[in-house]
């Protein structure tokens, strides 16, 4: 019974010698292995307990459990003992903080999306409908309809790509107003983005497509206040709080009064620059009180609603609000050009 | 228009300084483009050449004795040729600073000159506007007169904008009555009495054969010298950008700036039989113009222009130009003057017609009003009698002038449509500046007469705009409109914009082409597939070949732009548009297009990586946009790879495409070794989206298998998918391919199939024994259906 008891002892010592020489997981498991596997020194030991006398065998299957479980426990602890050394010795590693990432895929939208949906958005807030339209137009919406008979001098600047005869590309987002004039009764709250072209030549400031935003408000009681208060909270919405905005008088034959609208100038906020020729102010497009000629040939009665429309070109928004000098520069779509508004 | 503040101040007071001018115009509706400068002048009078003889020590200079009205003779040398005793010249005196000089006191050749005799170049005018040599000024002027001051030289010369609804405003006298009115002042208009007739003007007969001509006046004059204009005159025009030419034509000119009526003069004995026939063009009618430039006219021209003729032949194109063949030369001693008004749109479409545009032509075709011709004609006359002309009488044919518009305005509409008030007594202030008679006014309303001279005025928005130019628009005070309550849809742009952020999600950059192209496009499908997906829409009048046709499709842009931006590869772009098709039917759709273009990849033939992820990223793009996965099927599309093209349907129907751009279209463009792949969404087909519907997630552990099986190699995917669902006595939660491989160890024609299935009981946890038998099932199924075997 001694004998076993001085084995068990001398296991338990071989054990811990055993067990502070492994460095590593994998020596760790190889002590567990050597002592408490299948065929280990433990194994072997209570194959001696079938030599002991009958009732001794208890005491030594309990003094060999014991020295199981005790060398069990203390493979553990060894083990957490490695898991926090290994997590000490991470912590004391350092990386260059400052090498540069791996790139995530990313997507961007044209400036010129931006611009129009922060536009969009403030009109959106105040219950207007956001409505598109086609890009081929008859001339009946794109001129007659908004009191631009053929012949009239107004014309001369809205210089057409035709298809056929009585057939366009619109040349402003105004038919618009007629088409959703017709089609429901006021009151009418739209505004309208697209396409438009123009048959001028390219240069920095024109190019023959170009977007624009059209505004159309009518309803009981709607006057130029609202107008300018649409148009100022717009320009507040792209530009920041400080914006104002002016009218001008001005002539488009779908309005009357007619107004030409300027903003602060963004680059300089009004004192004066390159980019507004000095003037501290910038054109943003025109506007003015729907005709009562175009109500009538829509079929609402002048007499009981007033409304007002305008016209914004996109890329002069656009282009004032990232300080470009150049519209091309928009359809060119460089890779480079584009990331820079992600 | 350039308007001369020179030429204003005979008309007006104003303000000494250009910029309260011109922020007055811009708050009037007419901005100042830009401000002409003219060169700082000082110190030049108007002096008499006294005396004149030839410099002692130089052969080509003159000594001249100027009396400048001072008292003492000034002595100044001087090169010009033109010189000669009596002539009253412009002075720069000692400290004179002119255009391009300053005049110091120097020795000529021994003499002490005490000044300069001036040309119109040293006053700031184009030399060869004028006479070579000193500038001659009119006998009226008083000698030593501050020519500065007497002609206003060192005012600015303004290039104002005229809205296309204003010809009234398209003269000087127009600007000043709008000045006028705006800063309080009143107008002195010009004279328009002319002396005492000497004759009438039945000689020369009229007739109006065309509707097109609504009122003719012709005036004879006769005893005329041709010779250079006034100064004044000859100035004024300058700097309004007329180059003088003599009296007669300066005249004509003059009067059309001044007061905006066009006129043409005749000579009147090279009118056949003195009689003017105002007609259509007929066949074979030609003529050629003072600057020699003949016009045949023939098709648009022949239908459009209206002639004014003699007997004989046409002898102007109406309110464009006359005929060398009437037109006044040296020997002109007698004209007749034509004022009349023509029917704009006709001018406009003549204009247009023969490629012409004048200055009159550009008033002609705002529709002048009525009363102008025989005012113009009037101030003519004034004019040719100040030149020594006899004036006969003016003879009027045609419409007679009508009387002005007049407008009742309810005083409720004015804040109905500005938002502000403006006060009974203030709108009858600023309509009376304006030139409007008020006819009655009551409590509620007033009516008023229009000016003459406006032809824009008819309803009671044109006077409300009258109103508001004079209050000022700054007087619009900010207000925000109240929500309204509509049912105008917005979904079209909620759709494009849902899109346009999806596919930014997945990384792909947006841009935005030109609508318009060349034939580029078209050529590249003929080379590289042999036909084009639809027939072009063409533009009838494009500037250049650049923008003859609408875009088929949005692909050739983006590959153009792939070619043209490869180094950044891989490159993802989209563009959301219009695209246009199918020639004269005039279609046109909304469709986001993208484009994914990446180094080719090394991989066996039969797998396309780049094919994989266009599948992933569409499935994610019709759940996100339709809430439900799409159908995807085999397609054949013109502008992707027949092998690699994949229709996508939802609920049954196709809402777009994907595939690898078809290889023989990727030849045409300079980009060896890119691949592309493209994909497409048609944005009026897509269902309206589906909100998703809860379901329980799964409350008991499912399990999955994997199979391995070896199919023929046109055997899709999704049928291998769908067997093993319906076959798994509804165990099947999800089979999905996973892998594929073709190559010796499965042998000739086959393919490999990886396939995992996970199994799932919704009450229970499923056993082993249940799984597979489900699987023994599934493999029957797939065995017998699509002869597929287990890979063992």
């Amino acid at each position: 019974m001694s004998q076993i008891a001085a084995d068990i002892s001398a296991l338990q010592a071989r054990f811990a010698d055993a067990l502070k020489t492994a460095g590593d997981e994998a020596s760790l498991d190889a002590v567990r292995v050597s002592f408490l596997g299948r065929s280990g020194e433990v194994t072997a030991l209570r194959r001696g307990i079938g030599q002991l006398a009958g009732p001794e065998r208890p005491e030594a299957g309990r003094l060999i459990n014991d020295a199981v479980a005790q060398m069990e426990k203390a493979l553990i602890e060894g083990a957490e003992h490695l898991r926090m050394q290994a997590i000490e010795a991470s912590i004391k590693s350092s990386i260059d903080v400052t090498f540069p990432g791996i790139q995530p895929r990313v997507g961007s939208l044209h400036p010129i999306r931006q611009t129009m949906h922060d536009a969009l958005r403030y009109f959106e807030r105040h219950g207007f409908a956001i409505v598109m339209g086609p890009e081929i137009e008859t001339e009946y919406y794109n001129f007659d309809a908004l009191n631009i008979p053929a012949d009239h001098p107004a014309r001369e600047g809205l210089d057409s790509f035709y298809l056929r005869s009585d057939i366009l590309l619109r040349t402003h987002t105004s038919p618009m107003q007629i088409r959703i004039m017709e089609q429901h009764k006021p009151p009418v709250a739209v505004v309208v983005p697209g396409r438009c072209y123009r048959r001028d030549a390219t240069d920095a400031r024109h190019t023959f497509m170009f977007h624009q935003i059209e505004g159309l408000l009518v309803a009981e009681n709607v006057h130029l206040g609202h107008l300018k208060g649409m148009l100022t909270g717009m320009c507040r919405e792209l530009f920041g709080p400080a914006q104002q905005v002016r009218f001008r008088p001005s002539f488009f034959p779908f309005v009357e009064p007619g107004a030409e609208v300027d903003t602060t100038c963004p680059a300089c906020r009004g004192s004066g620059c390159r980019t507004c020729s000095g003037s501290g102010w910038v054109e943003l497009g025109g506007a003015g009180m729907v005709h009562p000629k175009v109500f009538r040939e829509v079929g609402y009665d002048p007499d009981v609603v007033t409304g007002w429309a305008f016209g914004v070109g996109i890329e002069r928004l656009a282009f004032t609000r990232y300080g470009m000098d150049d519209l091309r520069v928009f359809f060119e779509n460089d890779p480079a050009f584009l990331e820079q508004f992600e | 228009m350039l308007v001369p503040i020179a030429w204003l101040r005979e008309y007006v007071d104003l303000p000494e300084t250009t910029q309260a001018i011109v922020d007055q115009l811009a708050n009037l509706g007419f901005p100042v483009e830009t401000v002409v400068a003219r060169p700082p002048l000082t110190l030049i009078v108007a002096g008499k050449i006294v005396k004149l003889e030839k410099h002692p020590n130089a052969d080509r200079l003159l000594v001249c004795s100027i009396d400048t009205g001072t008292g003492t003779l000034l002595t100044i040398a001087t090169a010009a040729t033109n010189v000669a005793q009596s002539q009253i010249i412009p002075v720069a005196l000692i400290g004179s600073q002119l255009a391009t000089l300053k005049i110091e006191p120097r020795k000529m050749r021994g003499i002490t000159s005490e000044g300069m005799l001036c040309s119109a170049q040293e006053l700031g005018f184009p030399a060869e506007w004028f006479e070579d040599g000193i500038m001659q000024l009119d006998e009226s002027i008083p000698l030593g007169t501050d020519l500065i001051e007497h002609f206003h030289l060192n005012d600015s010369v303004l290039d104002v904008e005229i809205t296309s609804n204003r010809p009234d405003a398209m003269c000087m006298v127009g600007m000043a009555r709008e000045l006028a009115a705006a800063f309080g002042r009143s107008v002195r208009m010009p004279n328009f009495t002319p002396p005492p007739y000497s004759g009438d003007s039945s000689d020369v007969t009229v007739t109006l054969e065309s509707t097109d001509c609504r009122r003719y006046v012709a005036q004879r004059f006769s005893g005329l010298q041709v010779r250079p204009a006034p100064a004044y005159m000859r100035l004024r025009l300058a700097l309004a950008g007329q180059r003088p030419i003599n009296n007669l034509v300066d005249i004509t000119n003059y009067v059309m700036l001044e007061v905006c009526q066009p006129l043409h003069s005749y000579d009147f004995n090279k009118l056949a039989n003195h009689h003017i026939i105002v007609r259509d063009a007929r066949f074979g009618d030609s003529m050629t113009t003072l600057d020699d430039i003949e016009y045949t006219l023939e098709g648009n021209a022949l239908v459009n222009a209206l002639l004014i003729c003699d007997e004989n032949e046409p002898q102007c194109l109406a309110g464009l130009k006359g005929s060398a063949a009437s037109g006044v030369t040296e020997a002109t001693r007698e004209i007749v003057i034509e004022a009349a008004n023509f029917n704009g749109a006709r001018v406009r479409r003549m204009s247009i017609a023969v490629a012409l545009r004048t200055e009159a032509s550009a008033r002609h075709e705002k529709n002048l009003p009525l009363s102008l011709p025989d005012m113009g004609a009037a101030r003519a006359a004034v004019l040719l009698a100040a030149e020594g002309a006899s004036v006969h009488a003016p003879q009027a044919v045609g419409q007679p002038v009508p009387p002005p518009a007049t407008v009742n305005l309810p005083y409720r509409d004015i804040p109905r449509y500005l938002g502000f008030d403006i006060s009974h007594a203030d709108a009858a202030r600023y309509l009376s500046a304006l030139g409007f008679k008020m006819i009655s006014h009551d409590a509620s309303s007033f009516t008023v007469e229009s000016p003459p001279w406006r032809s824009d005025i008819a309803i009671n928005v044109d006077v409300i705009e009258e109103l508001a130019r004079m209050a000022g628009y700054d007087k619009i005070e900010l207000a925000v409109p109240a929500v309204f309550d509509q049912n105008i849809s917005s979904e079209e742009f909620y759709l494009e914009r849902d899109i346009a952020y999806a596919l930014v999600s997945l990384g792909y950059r947006e841009t935005i082409n030109l609508s318009l192209e060349s034939n580029d496009a078209q050529g590249r499908f003929l080379r590289s597939v042999g036909r084009l997906p639809r027939k072009p829409v063409e533009i009838k009048n494009p500037l250049s070949e650049e923008q003859r046709y609408l875009r088929i499709g949005a692909v050739p842009s983006l590959l153009r732009l792939i070619e043209k931006y490869q180094r950044d590869l891989p490159l993802r772009l989209f563009e959301i548009t219009h695209l246009f098709g199918d020639g004269e039917i005039y279609e046109e759709v909304p469709v986001a297009t993208w484009v994914y273009a990446r180094a080719k990849a090394e991989e066996p033939e039969w797998r396309d990586s780049g094919f994989l992820e266009m599948r992933g990223e569409i499935d994610h793009l019709v759940k996100r946009l339709t809430g439900r996965l799409p159908e995807v099927t085999p397609d054949e599309r013109i502008v992707t790879h027949p092998g690699k093209s994949a229709a996508i349907l939802v609920a049954g129907r196709q809402v777009g495409y994907i595939g690898a751009v078809d290889p023989r279209m990727l030849a045409t463009y300079d980009m060896d070794g890119v691949q592309v792949y493209n994909g497409a969404l048609f944005l009026a087909h897509l269902p309206d989206r589906k909100q998703p519907t809860y379901r329980a997630l799964p409350k008991f552990p499912g399990t999955s298998r994997d199979l391995a099986l070896i199919v023929e190699p046109g055997r899709l995917s999704r049928d291998i998918e769908a067997v093993i669902a319906r076959s798994t006595q509804g165990l099947c939660e999800r089979a999905r391919v996973f892998d594929e491989y073709r190559g010796p160890q499965v042998g000739e024609n086959k393919k490999s199939v990886a396939v995992r299935v996970w199994l799932r009981k919704p009450d229970a946890t499923i056993t082993d024994i249940e799984a597979d038998a489900a699987i023994e099932q599934a493999l029957k199924a797939l065995a017998s259906e699509l002869g597929a075997q287990i890979r063992g």
